[in-house]
């Protein structure tokens, strides 16, 4: 063939490094009427293989924040270090605990500080308002964020979006006449639902499984509302007096 | 009166061997030579009235600026080298709209106080052969009021960035007799209507001027409406009550 | 005149290879196949081959088949344990199967190990690796036990204890620790369920129950989930559905019944006799 180039010729090559990995794993995060449910598998993975099988992506920021970090582990670490460090800062210039929504707004600007290097997570912040109401606050890599009821993350967002859209939005459930669906669901019923939801993901997904950590966060003064019968519940909060964070550990498959 | 102090005047960073800093003194002196102003907190919101010393009938009063806006909650009054109460106010109304964008929520009456004071050390801060960006204290106090989750505050600066929270406080050449007035009448349940005229009464009394509605200025910061100058028909209604 | 041939000629259709290579370049990829991420193991014992299968179907990152089979039958005593494209397995795998019948019965003899491997090795060098599968192939013969690897692109390599498939490493790890020559029968196969667990709990694209297949001089033994270590656990929540749940906009009811009138014609009925 005339047109070969001989091997001997140097040609000119491209070479990339890349930063960034996928971690997989998934989280969620659900709002109550006084109440938040923040949960996330622990499995950290990358390729075919299991990193870990026990690394938290769900952190409890203060007594009524929690925050979820899902995608690349790394940067998720290191995004949730600084977001603590900025909210220590927060607590020594304003002397309070930083509210929720303050919270999403500091995340945002961090989030955007990085437009054009990203942290590569998705996260998902619950907590309690200023108001006593539970929320959900969720975010893009590069800091779009929106308050709402319930959102899935991760590896099996794809999987659990649209349960959660059908079970707590009731999309596609038409109402039993003369009756309408609730805006709000019990405690025990959210926990319920997103056990269920980690279980199916760990069937389907290769990503999900190992463990669960489902963090729950009362608004203050509310009662325990089942809370207390939950099976290895533990109280993660610093007083009992205002918010109180509780965190629930289940097992999930490890295949 | 300070003939004594030679030498130790003079640097900015400098203590004397007593352990005092002669130019902040100073500059503390030089707010004693500004108008009355004066700072009244109520349960139901903070007043702020100032004295505008017209000293010519050519002089346009209303271009005397001595109340300014920090931002919707938060208002200030000043007394000395208002001048300088601009750079800081500069500084508060940024410092105030950082913390908006950032935090999405208004900033405490305590924080944006303490910005302020942060502001007023800076004087004498250089990195080594860099020229100081501010080669002299403050000459200027301030009174920011203002409304948060804690309720309606009222702070004092002066030119040493110290800052202290009072119910009533009264800076400026009159301050003395005013200060003594206001401990006489400030009570816990003033309402701002008592507030308002409490303000023209301890300014009325300090003021060499006959006063009116040229001469001073009211404004207030209540949750509702946040911080607002009083408009000429509401002081001279202020004016008529008292 | 020429008429539209309906001849197609044997094997491979690639009529369509041009138009699909322009739709990627354009941005539309192919669909993607199955694949069994896999752990697959084989090894030798005292009087005969152990296989081994995980049973995990994945399509990218997700479970497509949560117990398929992936060991396949090529005769009574010669086994095929597959990695890979799914199709591709399956589908080679049962044409080997086919031509080995053919050729016992040609030859009248029972199918070697050798042969099927050759067949197979043949097959997937002519396709140069566009075939993707990775095979595990084990049997009994006239000359003893057999037990060989052929991988996409046609190469062999025979061995005393293999592994294929994404969780090699991992099954691998446990055949380098404990495999020995002439195990007995319970060992070898406890030693498969080993490496093949190692693969379930290790490697992503494994998972789900063992199988594994006993093959001796006399008997073959499929031995279909031979563990299950991965059993769905209950829901919290019964998911049941008020009849009504769904909305509709339309309600048509069509009858299915035919209606048929008859009308009986007077006169003498046929002669049915």
């Amino acid at each position: 063939m005339p047109d070969m180039v001989p091997m001997s010729v140097a040609q000119p090559q491209e070479r990339q490094f890349n930063p960034y990995s996928d971690n997989g794993g998934t989280i969620l995060a659900v709002a109550g009427a006084n109440f938040s449910v923040i949960a996330g598998d622990t499995r950290q993975s990358e390729g075919y293989s299991i990193q870990t099988r026990y690394a938290p992506k769900v952190f409890r920021l203060t007594d009524k924040a929690v925050l979820a970090v899902n995608g690349f582990a790394a940067d998720g670490n290191m995004f949730v270090k600084k977001v603590k460090q900025r909210l220590e800062w927060y607590r020594h210039a304003h002397s309070k605990d930083m509210p929720l929504r303050a919270v999403a707004r500091l995340i945002q600007s961090m989030l955007y500080a990085r437009r054009f290097f990203p942290y590569y997570v998705y996260n998902i912040l619950g907590g309690i308002e200023e108001d006593g109401s539970g929320a959900v606050y969720s975010f893009d890599p590069v800091g779009s964020y929106e308050r709402e009821a319930c959102r899935a993350a991760g590896a099996a967002s794809s999987l659990v979006q649209p349960f959660l859209d059908n079970q707590i939005y009731f999309k596609n459930q038409t109402p039993a006449p003369g009756t309408s669906h609730p805006a709000h669901l019990a405690l025990t019923d959210v926990l319920a639902l997103v056990i269920d939801s980690f279980t199916s993901a760990t069937e389907r997904h290769i990503e999900v499984g190992d463990g669960l950590e489902m963090y729950v966060v009362l608004a203050k003064g509310s009662p325990l509302q089942g809370l207390e019968l939950v099976q290895g519940v533990q109280e993660m909060s610093t007083t009992t007096d205002g918010e109180r964070v509780f965190i629930v550990r289940r097992n999930l498959k490890r295949d | 009166m300070f003939l004594t102090r030679s030498e130790y005047d003079r640097g900015v960073n400098t203590f004397s061997p007593e352990g005092r800093l002669f130019q902040v003194e100073y500059a503390i002196e030089a707010i004693k030579l500004g108008s009355t102003t004066i700072g009244v907190r109520t349960p139901e919101g903070v007043v702020l009235g100032v004295e505008q010393r017209v000293q010519s009938p050519l002089l346009e009063a209303s271009s005397i600026e001595k109340i300014m806006e920090i931002d919707r909650h938060l208002g200030c009054a000043m007394s000395g080298l208002t001048a300088d109460a601009r750079t800081m106010i500069d500084h508060a109304r940024v410092t105030s709209q950082n913390h908006a964008f950032t935090y999405d929520e208004k900033i405490k009456v305590e924080s944006v106080t303490q910005a302020v004071c942060d502001l007023a050390l800076r004087f004498g801060e250089s990195v080594h052969d860099e020229e100081a960006m501010m080669s002299r204290p403050f000459g200027v106090a301030l009174l920011i009021a203002g409304y948060d989750e804690l309720g309606p505050q009222l702070y004092h600066t002066d030119p040493s960035g110290t800052s202290v929270r009072y119910d009533a406080k009264a800076i400026g050449s009159g301050s003395e007799a005013a200060q003594s007035e206001l401990q006489d009448k400030w009570h816990k349940q003033m309402t701002l209507q008592e507030a308002r005229t409490l303000t023209l009464r301890v300014l009325k009394q300090v003021m060499e001027e006959k006063l009116d509605h040229h001469n001073v200025q009211l404004a207030q910061v209540t949750p509702a409406n946040g911080f607002e100058i009083l408009d000429e028909a509401a002081l001279k209604s202020t004016i008529q009550l008292m | 005149m020429a008429s539209s041939s309906v001849y197609s000629s044997p094997g491979f259709d690639f009529s369509n290879q041009l138009r699909n290579n322009f739709l990627s370049e354009k941005g539309l990829p192919l669909p993607k196949a199955t694949s069994t991420g896999t752990t697959i193991v084989g090894c030798l014992f005292e009087d005969g081959i152990v296989l081994g299968a995980d049973t995990r179907a994945t399509e990218g990152p997700i479970v497509a088949d949560k117990n398929c089979e992936k060991i396949h039958y090529i005769s009574e005593s010669i086994r095929c344990c597959g990695a890979g494209t799914a199709a591709d397995t399956e589908f080679t795998t049962a044409l080997i199967s086919s031509n080995i019948e053919l050729h016992a019965l040609h030859t009248g003899r029972k199918p070697r190990v050798v042969t099927a491997m050759t067949m197979l090795k043949q097959m997937l060098f002519q396709y140069q690796g566009h075939i993707g599968a990775a095979l595990v192939l084990g049997g009994v013969d006239a000359t003893g036990p057999n037990l060989f690897t052929i991988h996409p692109h046609g190469s062999t390599d025979k061995l005393p204890y293999v592994t294929m498939g994404s969780g090699s490493l991992a099954a691998m790890a446990v055949f380098e620790s404990s495999w020995r020559p002439n195990m007995s029968r319970d060992e070898a196969l406890t030693l498969v369920k080993h490496a093949i667990s190692a693969g379930i709990f290790n490697d992503l694209g494994s998972g789900s129950n063992v199988d594994a297949c006993i093959i001796t001089a006399t008997h073959t033994e499929m031995l279909r989930n031979v563990e299950m270590p991965n059993q769905r656990v209950e829901k919290e929540k019964k998911y049941g559905f008020r009849r009504g749940t769904t909305a509709w906009k339309r309600e048509t009811v069509k009858s299915l019944i035919v209606e048929e009138e008859i009308t009986h014609v007077l006169g003498e009925a046929m002669d049915t006799t």
